[in-house]
């Protein structure tokens, strides 16, 4: 709550013991409230006695005040970029890997280097496991966009600083964002695949039994065409569904390593590659 | 405005996730890739409209907040709804709460609410419609009235639920409105039945839903061919006379429940109104249906309070009524009782104010012969001279004794112009309340007599859907002889959210028609003290909905004797009783 007050500029002064006052502007105020609302000196507390007695917004799960901030609240954020600084990698480590790396004979100089950013695309998702009831989950899932993978592992956003970064070193995308989006729903519906699925298969008894019932009341009648509309009408109400949908997504900036190397293969012959190293993938990639 | 909210006010919606990119099956069940969030995220990056990592994460955290509320059990409407509740004066009950949340989890949003009347059906469907709404499982909702609820529902749903449902007006009006209230009458006329059933919803409530007791009307036909993933029926009175009335409405809420109709007639029923195996029909029927009663105790009403005033008219006042009186039967033995309706009102006003026969007698002029025509122009004459109104001296007298505000009933305009002048005179302030009035004007001079007038007057006793539980007054200026309609006279101040005792104050006029009414309906029915609604089934069940004045009216004409039409209006009286006892033990109230 106070998150939010601060991202709205504001500062919420505390008036008396447990409530709590921000002057809401007109904007703010028609974003919670409707086109209707003014400003006003918004106050709220967190104990429902005190806001019997002193009249002011209740937040507390499910409240009225709660609800339309956290509405509001999402409605932000639907895309957003950050970015990890290059320096946060120990930069000689990783030469040093990258030099160890070769087949054993082989041996390698490196004549420059430099970074770009590869891209990843981290994508909000909820996943709603619609059967007799509904059953709604939240997923983070980064997808690489140089390759289009879906990362096993978990990203470090706690290296992430907010912002972009220079566009000139930004790499290309391969993986468009709609793949990435669908790689993602696929990753998700494979693990639901995985775990029990008790709400599809009582959701599909349940179809079973309805059907039964359907044509028992169908039986002697000649109208082909309203059973089958029946039968949609089941099958749209209990059909297990597992329905996916994007809820934000971030660009995500990770540096790539790239060194210009001359490898001196096993017989003295020497060639020039350029690798790039994806730290965060842990992999590279010498052409 | 605050620069980050800039971009927040689009045709977005995280809840509409209709459009679907991608579809396949995999194991049990069927995956789709919805479009529409995606979307969003691309329109922002092709718009390069970036918001700040914090908001991200607080957007993240919000996400989570919102998933682990929606994973509540029980209602999260309740919650949501409490403060709002708390404002408009809403207390849900028990049985209401319980039935939302045994049509959400248990019957899978499917089911006839068929409480009895005055326990809230009305709120029960807002709830389960909130509570839908907030899951992101209902979107695209009808809701199907009589024309005169329509209003009704549409205020229901914005002050006790806060869903701003559209009226249906115009055939475009169906595909825009994502929660649309229509008139059920009109949905099922063309243009508007084939635009109807061309659209999926997600939930259909239709009030009132005994009037789809019949399978081959037009309505019946209408509600059947509505593709819908949920529908919720509400009815008092799901069955009336034949048992095949609850068959077609299970029908059209989970056909099959009971079988074809064959087997059910022939597992079933008795005769078209003795079930047979009632325990089994009563299994099946629990898992469609939900009946609260009222004597289960969930709600308890406040006290009906009546008192009569009696109101001794002065001489010439008698003279006069006596002189009507004896010109409509005139009438009455010369016409027959083909055309009884202008004798009807006319010995009604006659008990109401003179303004208002004097009214009816020059319209009625018109048609006379002669010799009447001759003897109601002198009537007209001297009830012009007649400048005393005792019933009105009592209601000043009545009304100077009240400490709170009252809602003064008549039947007549002339009679409520006239008590508004009197009581202007005397220094009240007032309001008119009729039919006349548009729903807007109705709301606002009930706005204005919650603010500020003390007496508001009306002939409309049905009204809107408007109710006035902030007064707990009722004054009868004169009674209507059709006792569903004194019901809702008081119905307007004695429902649900009435916190207070409800004191009936009847002025009735001594040696008039008046006092026969009173004593059939008070002494004999004890109509004002009955329970709410009850009148209504009875009436129905015994066909005397609409023909009650009539019969009330052949039983004076019949008579001259105080007697005799005291021992016919016994027997009027037994019949009724007779049907509540009828009723009550009905074969089929065991069922529901």
């Amino acid at each position: 709550m106070f998150d939010f007050f601060r991202l709205c500029g504001l500062v919420p002064v505390e008036i008396r013991r447990g409530v709590w006052q921000v002057r809401a502007d007109d904007a703010l105020m028609k974003e919670l409230d409707g086109w209707r609302a003014q400003g006003r000196l918004l106050q709220f507390t967190f104990e429902e006695d005190l806001a019997a007695a002193y009249g002011a917004d209740l937040i507390s799960p499910g409240s009225y005040r709660l609800n339309s901030i956290l509405q509001l609240i999402r409605r932000q954020g639907v895309l957003s970029h950050a970015h990890i600084p290059h320096h946060f990698f120990h930069e000689p480590s990783i030469r040093r890997r990258i030099l160890t790396s070769f087949e054993p004979g082989e041996r390698a100089y490196v004549l420059t280097s430099s970074y770009l950013f590869g891209q990843y695309l981290q994508l909000e998702l909820a996943a709603a496991a619609k059967g007799l009831q509904k059953k709604e989950t939240l997923h983070s899932v980064v997808v690489n966009l140089s390759s289009g993978e879906v990362l096993k592992f978990p990203f470090p956003t706690h290296l992430l600083q907010g912002g972009g970064v220079e566009s000139n070193l930004i790499t290309r995308r391969k993986c468009s964002l709609k793949a990435a989006y669908l790689n993602a729903a696929a990753h998700i519906s494979q693990a639901f695949a995985q775990q029990e699925q008790s709400w599809a298969e009582q959701a599909l008894e349940k179809i079973a039994q309805e059907e039964t019932k359907l044509q028992s009341f169908f039986q002697g009648k000649p109208s082909a065409q309203e059973f089958e509309a029946k039968r949609q009408e089941l099958h749209r109400r209990l059909k297990p569904v597992l329905s996916i949908s994007a809820l934000r997504g971030a660009l995500l900036y990770v540096p790539l390593f790239r060194y210009r190397l001359v490898v001196v293969g096993a017989q003295g012959r020497e060639r020039t590659k350029t690798l790039s190293y994806d730290p965060i993938a842990n992999l590279s990639e010498l052409n | 405005m605050l620069p980050f909210f800039a971009h927040t006010s689009g045709p977005w919606s995280r809840k509409d996730g209709s459009a679907i990119l991608r579809e396949f099956p995999c194991e049990r069940f069927h995956v789709e890739v919805l479009a529409d969030g995606y979307r969003h995220i691309i329109a922002e990056l092709r718009a390069s409209r970036f918001d700040t990592w914090d908001w991200y994460q607080l957007a993240r955290r919000a996400d989570e907040l919102a998933a682990v509320q929606n994973q509540a059990s029980g209602l999260i409407a309740l919650e949501n709804l409490r403060e709002r509740w708390s404002q408009v004066g809403v207390v849900p009950y028990e049985h209401q709460i319980r039935t939302a949340e045994r049509v959400i989890h248990e019957m899978h949003g499917q089911a006839i609410l068929a409480d009895e009347v005055g326990l809230g059906k009305t709120i029960e469907a807002g709830l389960i419609l909130k509570e839908y709404m907030l899951r992101g499982l209902a979107k695209k909702v009808l809701i199907l009235t009589p024309a005169n609820l329509v209003w009704q529902w549409y205020q229901e749903l914005y002050e006790k639920f806060g869903i701003a449902a559209g009226i249906q007006r115009t055939q475009w009006d169906w595909n825009f409105a994502d929660v649309l209230i229509a008139s059920i009458d009109t949905a099922k006329r063309e243009p508007h039945s084939s635009i109807v059933t061309s659209i999926v919803y997600d939930l259909l409530i239709v009030d009132e839903a005994h009037k789809l007791k019949n399978s081959s009307t037009a309505s019946y036909r209408l509600v059947n061919a509505i593709q819908k993933k949920y529908c919720l029926m509400l009815t008092a009175t799901p069955v009336q006379n034949d048992l095949k009335e609850l068959y077609n409405l299970i029908g059209l809420i989970k056909p099959g429940q009971l079988g074809s109709y064959q087997s059910f007639k022939s597992r079933f029923m008795a005769d078209k109104r003795t079930p047979k195996n009632p325990s089994e029909l009563k299994t099946l029927l629990k898992e469609v249906m939900i009946r609260n009663r009222r004597e289960e105790g969930q709600v308890r009403f406040t006290e009906r309070i009546v008192h009569p005033i009696i109101v001794t008219l002065g001489p010439k006042e008698q003279e006069i009524y006596d002189r009507v009186t004896e010109f409509i039967k005139a009438q009455g033995r010369r016409s027959g009782l083909s055309n009884m309706l202008p004798l009807i009102t006319l010995q009604r006003e006659v008990c109401s104010s003179f303004l208002a026969v004097a009214l009816t007698l020059e319209k009625m002029m018109a048609g006379l012969p002669r010799p009447d025509l001759e003897r109601a122009a002198t009537l007209l004459k001297d009830l012009a001279k007649v400048k005393q109104n005792s019933k009105c001296d009592a209601l000043e007298r009545l009304v100077s004794q009240f400490q709170d505000k009252a809602i003064i009933f008549t039947e007549y305009r002339a009679s409520q112009e006239y008590i508004r002048y009197r009581l202007e005179k005397a220094g009240y302030r007032t309001l008119a309340f009729d039919g006349s009035l548009s729903r807007g004007k109705k709301q606002w001079v009930r706005h204005l007599f919650q603010q500020d007038a003390q007496f508001l007057v009306s002939t409309e006793s049905g009204g809107e859907g408007l109710n006035f539980q902030f007064c707990n007054q009722v004054v009868n200026f004169d009674l209507p002889w059709n006792p569903m309609r004194l019901e809702q006279r008081i119905g307007r101040v004695h429902r649900l959210g009435q916190t207070r005792d409800v004191h009936i104050y009847n002025l009735i006029t001594k040696g008039t028609v008046e006092e026969h009414i009173m004593y059939l309906l008070h002494q004999k029915i004890n109509m004002f003290e009955s329970i709410i609604g009850e009148l209504d089934a009875i009436l129905l069940h015994l066909n005397l909905g609409k023909s009650f004045e009539s019969e009330i009216m052949k039983i004076f004409l019949a008579h001259e004797e105080t007697e005799k039409i005291q021992k016919d209006l016994d027997e009027l009286a037994q019949k009724i009783l007779q049907g509540r006892e009828e009723l009550r033990a009905s074969s089929w109230e065991g069922l529901l």
